[in-house]
């Protein structure tokens, strides 16, 4: 029977090399069942034409707009502080979920006059209405009332 | 024993209530809404906070019903067979029938669980307390083995991604003898612990899905239904579930079984029962066409699952699926370990949990079945208002895990982005999830283990417990091996 050697200053690398290992063999085990499944297909092992790594129409702006706005979100708590930088990046996340396209009513709702009967700039107050309540909201709940510590 | 006041029941309404707008609205689910509350949990004691979390749990796997059956879109992965008769039924004119058949079948299906929680659990964690270090590894060995045998056709994967969760469970300091492992040198101090849970698993379960959303447009579906209808015969009678009772008790026990297994989520439970109750149906060929039975069948299963996901995590320390995984991030913010000596040392807790989900299921029904007609506005929810708050919930809860530590909002960052990753290489994340859970005890029972015999891996060959165990991780392979054969086929 297959033995271990256990030494208390080594232990720390037992059980990490066994699971790297196990899963070595899962990838050529997922490799193996690939390579039956295309030669059954007739089809290349590795086929890059027609796959697709995003949806069809996906929205550029959204996804990587999201991921840069919460990067810039998380340093900006280090400067701005937690309510400040909440505000800010809520408000310009609602924006982004909401349409972009919405900030250029903002000009002709105020060339026109016509405010809250312009869509674009209703929902640009609606989006600022969500950032303020909310982060406000969570910032006294969680920071004063229950005495969480907030960034 | 049970403390249970003013707070307590707000708390559970509230759970349920919140739970609810996260299952009506499709790609929000009950595992994300306790995900991003657990923070509000951190003021209040466990015994009040169970109230808020299972009343999440309730009411998200409740929730789903609502779009299920008025727009056919299931609101979570565990409805969705509802709309197979359920939306039906709405196209005739009967979508408040559907709505109340399907709650009253899922507050039949959680008190069934609850039953079943309450008379397993305790003789499942006495026989665990016997367990050797040897038989609780094999018995997480055992739970990473049904994790691929129910990923349906994806077996590898589904095993691939559990052990890839041990793995960065093992990032950091080991215990036994603080030395550091898989860390690079610039990460030292914030990542001696290694990963976080909670931030990992927000990661993985809210901010994966709103990048996934970010990525198809956040579109806002324009939901359209009719629940007005004054014909009396489409109203919903009791007498709808007259011939029920073995599919709802059939059904229930589907549920509550699945949930026991590790790694099983819902919809698996809600498709068996579906196909069982099509499989015992003295008129099978109306099933799909709006029958009572098949609603009845998926509802009913989906709320099993709940109390059933429970008993392995309470008796064995292993969570049933990702939302009972999530609950396990709960248990450890209190400072208390759930596993085989949990019941014995925590009765308190444990007849809270008891009373707790007993509680949020007759609030779910109360607060579903009769305002049903203004709850189902819920799917008119606009989601692209309601992320960017989610996302401001998900910062706090990460960030406060530690009482302050930005590197836990880059972790959140991380597996959100690793999660987004997952769902496009199709490595599901709820295997992952778990054995991130278990890895550190896997680690530690195994080195136990080989302590105690000298470093022979004879010793988990030579206890009767562990021959049993073993037969059952044969088994769940063998199982694994056919089932996924079959799949295979089905699919070619």
């Amino acid at each position: 029977m297959l033995t271990i050697n256990y030494m208390p200053s080594t232990s720390h690398w037992i059980v990490p090399p066994i699971i790297m290992g196990i899963l070595v063999i899962l990838l050529f085990v997922m490799s193996i069942q690939r390579f039956i499944k295309t030669k059954k297909e007739n089809q290349p092992f590795i086929q890059l034409k027609n796959k697709r790594f995003f949806e069809e129409n996906w929205d550029k702006l959204k996804l990587f707009g999201t991921l840069v706005l919460f990067i810039l979100y998380i340093f900006a708590m280090d400067v701005l502080g937690f309510l400040i930088a909440s505000i800010v990046f809520i408000f310009l996340f609602n924006v982004l979920f909401a349409g972009v396209m919405q900030l250029e009513e903002i000009p002709k709702a105020f060339k026109e006059k016509t405010y809250f009967k312009n869509e674009g700039f209703c929902s640009v107050c609606i989006s600022l209405l969500i950032a303020i309540i909310f982060s406000v909201g969570i910032w006294f709940l969680f920071g004063e009332v229950f005495s969480i510590t907030l960034p | 024993m049970i403390e249970f006041g003013l707070l307590q029941l707000i708390m559970a309404v509230l759970g349920v209530g919140v739970g609810i707008i996260f299952g009506a609205l499709p790609g929000m689910t009950a595992t994300m809404a306790i995900a991003i509350f657990l923070p509000l949990t951190y003021a209040y004691d466990l015994n009040t906070s169970l109230f808020l979390l299972l009343g999440l749990y309730v009411g998200g796997i409740s929730g789903g019903l609502i779009p299920a059956i008025l727009l056919n879109i299931p609101g979570t992965p565990s409805s969705i067979t509802t709309g197979f008769d359920g939306f039906p039924m709405a196209k005739r004119g009967e979508a408040e029938k559907a709505l109340k058949i399907g709650i009253t079948a899922s507050l039949i299906g959680g008190m069934f669980s609850l039953a079943a929680l309450c008379l397993f659990t305790p003789p499942l964690a006495k026989l665990a307390i016997q367990f050797s270090a040897v038989e609780k590894f094999l018995i997480i060995l055992f739970a990473l083995t049904v994790i691929a045998a129910l990923s349906k056709g994806n077996m590898t994967r589904g095993i691939f991604a559990g052990f890839l969760g041990v793995l960065v469970s093992l990032i950091g300091a080991f215990a036994d003898n603080n030395h550091l492992r898989m860390v690079p040198d610039f990460l030292k101090v914030e990542l001696r612990s290694g990963f976080q849970l909670l931030p990992v698993l927000i990661g993985l379960f809210a901010l994966t899905q709103i990048f996934q959303e970010a990525e198809t447009g956040m579109k806002v579906s324009k939901a359209t239904y009719d629940l007005n209808n004054n014909d009396k015969s489409k109203r919903f009678s009791i007498k709808d579930f007259k011939g029920q009772g073995i599919n709802l008790i059939r059904s229930s026990a589907i549920g509550t079984f699945m949930g026991i297994l590790p790694g099983v989520g819902g919809s698996a439970a809600s498709l068996l029962s579906y196909s069982q109750a099509k499989n015992f149906s003295k008129e099978p060929e109306k099933l799909g066409t709006g029958a009572v039975e098949g609603l009845v069948a998926s509802e009913s299963a989906n709320n099993g699952l709940t109390g059933g996901a429970l008993i392995p995590l309470l008796s064995l320390g292993i969570p049933g699926d990702s939302t009972t995984a999530v609950l396990v991030g709960a248990f450890m913010l209190q400072g208390i370990q759930v596993g085989p000596l949990f019941i014995t040392n925590n009765r308190g807790t444990w007849y809270t949990i008891l009373f707790a989900l007993a509680i949020c299921n007759i609030i779910m029904f109360i607060t579903m079945f009769y305002p049903i007609k203004h709850i189902a506005k819920v799917i008119k929810l606009p989601k692209n208002r309601i992320y960017p708050v989610i996302i401001l919930m998900c910062v706090v809860g990460a960030y406060a895990i530690r009482n302050g530590n930005m590197f836990d909002v880059w972790t959140l960052l991380l597996f959100g982005v690793i999660g987004y990753i997952f769902s496009k290489i199709n490595i599901p994340s709820a295997p992952f999830l778990i054995g991130f859970i278990l890895g550190r005890d896997l680690e530690k029972y195994f080195v136990d283990s080989i302590k105690g015999s000298g470093g022979s891996l004879a010793c988990f060959f030579t206890r009767p417990i562990g021959w049993g165990i073993w037969a059952l991780i044969i088994a769940s392979i063998l199982f694994a091996v056919f089932d996924n054969r079959k799949a295979r086929r089905q699919q070619a």
